[in-house]
């Protein structure tokens, strides 16, 4: 055993409003500057639909993530030679029209223009070539709430029954937010020829060294979430950064504190660092599980002497006790990880959702009745547990399944509780849940403030390293990371 | 005159800037360092110019390099007839390959909108360097035929002279001006090196090739703490 700690953020789908007000608190922190307009670090999609950049979980195209051949897991990138060969020209990096050109918009027209009879309108402008722009063709969200597009959303590859979108009344949607998951066994890590991007020992955060980074643009293609970008101004990639510096000062991430939904809870994770090849290497149907399996219980001696010895804090074991990720992804189950069929093992993770909490007996879709409670089984549930189970499990209806009975037993429960009906305790047994899981559940769903939701233990850094911090000038880099000469 | 300066002024101005500039480069801002590919930004032309130029050049430059560290090995390879004749062919195409990539480059950086917000002076300065090298280059194998042969007892004998600071340019005086121009290309390429993004030209990725696909950095060693 190989305890290792990671820091988790999870993503309440059932409560995320689709405001993209995390994108721009993204935006605003890290991404504000040349060479970085078109990539977010963090975006929100509404799915079913084709994402950003377009396409990106078509690995047919993009060939992102690992394939397990004969035993062994490989890039689908190709070999370390194949590597080397298309240093020069890489057939399967996303380009620009995949995402987007970045614009902004000449407002001092609106201004300065002479006097005519016509409105003066703000022209769109390049910001990359700087000159006007008569189409803008794309954006990060460009299909936001076109979920019943047959343009964009029956694009969407998890969809089985592309007709599904077409009927007005089987229309579903729901967002998606993304980060980089900051994998376990991330590929834009294992792509990397100069090895510039490496993982955290102290918290499994995935961060690209600008120093080593010489530009060669294998992680683009190799992240299967397409998470790293190319900054076209530096020549260099770059990838979230869990706002590190936020983080490592047990403050929580910046999408995480603007979320308006407050969809998201950002924990410890407690995992054995030894099982991560064998769990990626299962069938796909048993993949969510074998990641499970890793994910050690902090509050077991074993493991908390494993953590110890692997230099873990007793700050962090007491965090990753009181995890709310913990709770969600392992010890009642109910997040799951991003597409496991990539085989990164990545750690975030998704609450599938109900929602739009709708259902059909008929074939047309209805508000649910109100019988034993506002929820339907979830045979009639609005969104196909066939397109979830794509997006969560690899396929694997019945974890999906699972998932979404216990959050529907858990509101029956918490709805007889609250009209001050006797609770009927066996809804939640039915589905291995029990009243004390249903009370932290719904605390940490509902009700629950800013540090139950984030329990963000500081790094002290001070501690491990007392003489480098000692004298330290306090500031970092002065010189302009701009591409050659 | 000129001889001394293409022979000996030039290649010592060379290689002084380039052990003085490039590890001040290195250690003072790596930010730079990178080929800052532009296959991003445009991908089309890029494919038949990069891909041509570097599988053109690199090949030609291991030549280069082969004659110059291993000349025996040469020796023994150019003595079967057919193999020498064949090697003089390949190469010529090689040269020829690289003169077209390059001049694509050019022909891209001129005319493809968005590489423009991307250019700067430098990258002007070496795709031209870049063309006169592999045309003077393509040119020597053609009219000063059978390279394979003097090369070694020419160049190569006058190279390591300079190495040992007892430049003989006697070797060289007396070959044809494009010859000269070559070599005058060669070490000034080899002077605005570090100044320019060439500078990726020097990276090996011999840790890439032996190390594992994950890997860890610690802040700290986790076995000291728990000392
Ligand atoms: S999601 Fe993040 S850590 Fe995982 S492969 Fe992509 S960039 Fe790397
Ligand atoms: S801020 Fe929160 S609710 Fe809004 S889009 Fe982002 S994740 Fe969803």
């Amino acid at each position: 055993m190989d305890v290792r700690a990671q820091i988790v953020m999870v993503f309440n789908l059932d409560k995320c409003i689709g405001c993209h007000t995390c994108s721009i608190s993204c935006k605003n922190i890290w991404t504000d500057r040349k060479g970085a307009e078109y990539a977010w670090w963090n975006n929100v999609e509404t799915k079913p639909g084709i994402g950003f950049p377009k396409q990106w979980e078509d690995q047919g195209k993009y060939k992102g993530g690992f394939a397990v051949k004969n035993g062994e897991l490989k890039l689908k990138l190709g070999g370390k030679f194949a590597t080397l060969l298309s240093m020069f020209y890489q057939p399967n990096m996303p380009k620009l029209e995949d995402y987007y050109e970045p614009f902004d918009f000449d407002y001092s027209n609106l201004y300065n223009a002479a006097e005519s009879d016509d409105q003066p309108v703000a022209d769109a402008i390049s910001q990359i070539t700087g000159k006007r722009m008569d189409t803008i063709s794309g954006g990060p969200n460009w299909d936001d709430d076109l979920s019943g597009s047959p343009v964009y959303a029956a694009e969407d590859l998890n969809l089985e029954d592309r007709k599904i979108i077409e009927e007005y009344g089987k229309i579903f949607m729901l967002y998606l937010p993304r980060i980089c998951n900051h994998c376990l066994h991330a590929a834009c890590m294992a792509s990397c020829p100069s090895k510039a991007i490496y993982k955290r020992g102290e918290d499994g955060i995935v961060l690209i060294d600008q120093n080593v980074c010489k530009g060669w643009r294998f992680c683009t293609s190799a992240c299967p979430y397409k998470k790293v970008y190319f900054n076209w101004h530096t020549g260099k990639s770059e990838k979230c950064i869990f706002c590190y510096p936020r983080v490592e000062t047990g403050q929580c991430n910046a999408c995480v504190q603007s979320c308006v939904g407050k969809i998201r809870y950002v924990g410890v994770l407690l995992y054995d660092a030894s099982q991560v090849g064998n769990a990626l290497i299962k069938p796909d149907a048993d993949l969510v599980q074998a990641q499970r399996a890793l994910i050690l219980d902090p509050k077991d001696r074993a493991v908390q002497e494993g953590a110890r010895a692997n230099g873990v804090s007793d700050a962090w074991l007491k965090a990753a006790i009181s995890s709310p990720v913990y709770t969600l992804v392992k010890e009642y189950g109910l997040a799951l990880p991003l597409h496991p069929e990539f085989r990164t093992m990545p750690m975030t993770y998704y609450i599938p959702p109900l929602s739009p909490v709708l259902a059909s007996k008929t074939g047309a879709y209805e508000l649910a009745e109100h019988g034993h409670g506002t929820i339907p089984p979830i045979e009639t549930l609005r969104v196909p547990i066939g397109y979830l189970s794509s997006l969560f499990s690899a396929g694997n209806q019945e974890i999906v399944s699972d998932v979404l009975k216990k959050l529907i037993a858990l509101r029956q429960y918490m709805r007889q509780q609250n009209l001050g009906e006797s609770p009927d305790e066996k809804v939640l047994r039915d589905v291995s849940l029990d009243p004390e899981a249903a009370a932290r559940l719904h605390r940490l769903f509902a009700i629950g403030g800013f540090n139950e939701r984030n329990v963000i233990p500081p790094q002290q850094r001070e501690e491990h390293e007392p003489a480098g911090r000692k004298g330290g000038r306090g500031f970092g880099i002065l010189v302009k990371p701009k591409g050659g000469i | 005159m000129l001889d001394n300066f293409i022979f000996i002024g030039l290649p010592y101005g060379a290689l002084a800037l380039f052990l003085f500039v490039l590890p001040y480069r290195y250690f003072s801002n790596r930010l730079t360092w990178t080929p800052f590919s532009s296959q991003f930004l445009e991908r089309k032309t890029l494919y038949w110019g990069a891909m041509a130029w570097h599988f053109g050049i690199v090949t030609v430059l291991l030549a280069h390099l082969t004659g110059f560290l291993a000349p025996r090995l040469v020796e023994a390879i150019i003595s079967n007839q057919a193999f020498f004749l064949a090697l003089e062919n390949i190469s010529l195409g090689l040269g020829l390959l690289a003169l077209f990539g390059s001049v694509v480059l050019l022909f891209r950086r001129a005319t493809a909108e968005r590489i423009k917000a991307v250019t700067r002076i430098a990258d002007w300065l070496i795709l031209l360097l870049l063309i006169a090298q592999a045309a003077t280059g393509v040119y020597i194998s053609v009219y000063v035929r059978w390279g394979y042969q003097w090369y070694h007892y020419t160049a190569v004998p006058y190279l390591y002279s300079l190495l040992t600071f007892h430049p003989q340019i006697e070797y060289v005086s007396d070959f044809p001006f494009f010859f000269k121009l070559h070599v005058a290309g060669a070490f000034l390429i080899l002077g605005i090196l570090p100044f320019t993004k060439l500078v990726h030209l020097l990276y090996l990725p011999v840790g890439f090739l032996k190390d594992p696909q994950i890997l860890y950095r610690w802040n700290f060693d986790p076995k000291e703490k728990q000392g």
